[in-house]
């Protein structure tokens, strides 16, 4: 009976020395409380050195909880993560909403032009509608290349395209095995796809898909190695209805595109695809679009006009002029009431782009805050025919050659 | 020197586990007793002497994130929170603006500039018995 004492006794010296050690391990909590909720978070006990994600999104101001969701007060590591939203990636459109919408920030209304979600969800880089119309025509399955499916449901009561809404598309639903092929291998790229696996993939869905460029860093300079991470991934099989991801590392940005017989103008390869392609186009207009090419509008006349236009001008005369919101996210330029900028046929502003007095342009990159200056076509001895705009009709002269 | 036999070896263990034991579970009631939550967020804030904010001043505050006024009809405060989503301000010439979203503000906290839509909040200022200067964000 001592005996069984003396090991109970042990046994109970071991237990309490155990909890004294799992106890003294434990970090020490360190408490941050956002201003914008007031209620106290533990996250940074362990999380301190993750960098901020931007300067419109500061610690102090939003903390962690807002975004990412998690046990606020936990501080076991699989308690504290086990509500988070989207995984690494809190800004999944499956929970883009929670994650980063609100009146006050990301899904607000038109009129104040902070409806970011609902034109994200609907644009063609979530739904993918062009290309699953576009291979339903080929095989048979619809008669025009209407849209009638995205990568997932949408609907757009006040649209203005005539698409009220897309259903999901559904491979199972198909009877040609090449568009069922099609739905197994080829919808997994776009914002709206559930991730494929891998820490690789985590962050290439909903608003991190184009903006997190680095470690847990949101930016609106957004370079063109940011869209190539999707666009110079590999190319698709067309025989065998598959994406083939490129096995090397692309160190060239003009010879080692994935369309080895693109053409270039130097302005395409040297600028950043911001430079260029506006909100709109990139993140949708809040409206549904058949394909790319009913959304994607501008062109080389945008900036350089024709031999008998010359490109679109504002000058701005208004303090809230979205412009200055937008060079303030991206504070490359210093922007005055009375300097006249370029815009697109569609009245969206390139914010980056000032005439000069002597009648050029002066466009700063957005990611690389470099300057360059260029000239109108009006008065040069261009031969274009100024109805014809798309780029391979500029790539006749002036194509790069590799 | 006597050998310690094993009846006592043991004996002798059990008194040392059972009163280390103890000890360690006094100790965790003792830490747990003495546990002192964090406190609840400052809502008043004392500034100190009045003397410190001359008439015709205004002084940026980092804590709380404010603007103390001293002028001939006395000492008012402006918070230096925005009203969208709450960054600190930052004063400019001709008020303050918000680093994170750009809201803008003049000089007696009304929006200029959104996407703030609210006016910056007036704070509550006391004067102590001692000359003190308390201002309060509740």
């Amino acid at each position: 009976m001592k005996k069984l004492l003396t090991v109970a006794s042990g046994l109970l010296l071991l237990t309490l020395l155990f909890l004294w050690w799992w106890n003294a391990r434990a970090p020490k909590p360190i408490e941050l409380i956002p201003t914008l909720t007031g209620q106290p978070e533990y996250c940074l006990t362990c999380h301190a050195d993750v960098p901020e994600i931007s300067p419109s999104h500061p610690t102090e101001t939003f903390g962690c909880v807002s975004c990412h969701g998690g046990e606020r007060l936990a501080l076991d590591a699989d308690l504290a993560h086990s509500t988070m939203r989207g995984g690494a990636n809190p800004s999944d459109l499956s929970v883009v909403e929670a994650s980063c919408g609100g009146s006050n920030c990301h899904s607000g209304s038109e009129a104040d032009d902070r409806h970011h979600i609902q034109r994200v969800i609907t644009s063609i880089q979530s739904t993918y509608a062009g290309a699953i119309s576009n291979i339903r025509f080929t095989f048979g399955a619809q008669t025009d290349l209407s849209a009638h499916f995205g990568i997932h449901a949408v609907t757009d009561e006040q649209t203005q395209t005539g698409f009220t809404s897309l259903a999901k598309f559904d491979l199972f639903n198909e009877s040609n095995p090449n568009i069922q092929k099609f739905g197994e291998n080829c919808l997994t790229c776009h914002i709206n796809a559930t991730p494929r696996e891998g820490d690789a993939y985590a962050r290439q869905t909903g608003c991190s898909a184009c903006h997190s460029v680095g470690n847990h860093t949101y930016t609106t300079a957004i370079p063109y190695t940011q869209c190539n991470a999707c666009h110079n991934r590999g190319n698709y099989d067309l025989r065998t209805m598959t994406f083939t991801e490129r096995t090397d590392q692309p160190t060239s940005r003009l010879a080692d595109y994935y369309q080895p017989i693109a053409q270039f103008t130097q302005c395409e390869y040297t600028l950043d695809c911001i430079d260029c392609h506006t909100r709109s186009e990139v993140m949708g207009d809040g409206d549904i679009h058949a394909n790319q090419k009913d959304i994607q509008y501008v062109q080389c006349k945008t900036c350089h006009g024709t031999l008998t236009e010359l490109p679109l001008t504002k000058t701005l005369t208004d303090p809230n002029d979205i412009a200055f919101t937008l060079a303030f996210l991206n504070p490359i330029i210093d922007l005055k009431l009375g300097d006249t900028i370029l815009i697109t046929e569609k009245g969206e502003p390139l914010w980056n782009i000032r005439l000069l007095p002597d009648g050029t342009y002066e466009m700063i990159g957005k990611a690389t805050r470099q300057y360059f200056t260029f000239r109108p076509v009006m008065g040069t001895a261009c031969e274009q025919n100024p109805a014809e705009q798309e780029s391979r009709y500029c790539h006749e002269c002036h194509a790069v050659e590799h | 020197m006597t050998d310690l036999s094993r009846r006592d070896f043991l004996k002798l263990a059990r008194a040392g586990f059972l009163w280390i034991s103890s000890g360690l579970a006094l100790g965790g009631l003792f830490r747990f007793l003495d546990y002192e939550p964090n406190p609840a967020p400052k809502t008043e804030f004392d500034l100190g002497p009045t003397g410190q904010f001359p008439l015709g001043s205004h002084t940026v505050l980092f804590d709380p994130p404010a603007i103390l006024f001293h002028t001939k009809s006395g000492f008012s405060a402006l918070s230096l929170t925005c009203t969208h989503l709450g960054c600190t301000l930052e004063q400019t010439a001709d008020g303050f603006t918000c680093p994170c979203h750009a809201s803008h503000f003049d000089a007696d906290g009304n929006v200029t500039h959104g996407p703030a839509s609210q006016s910056l909040r007036k704070l509550q200022v006391q004067i102590t018995a001692e000359n003190h200067v308390i201002v309060y964000l509740d």
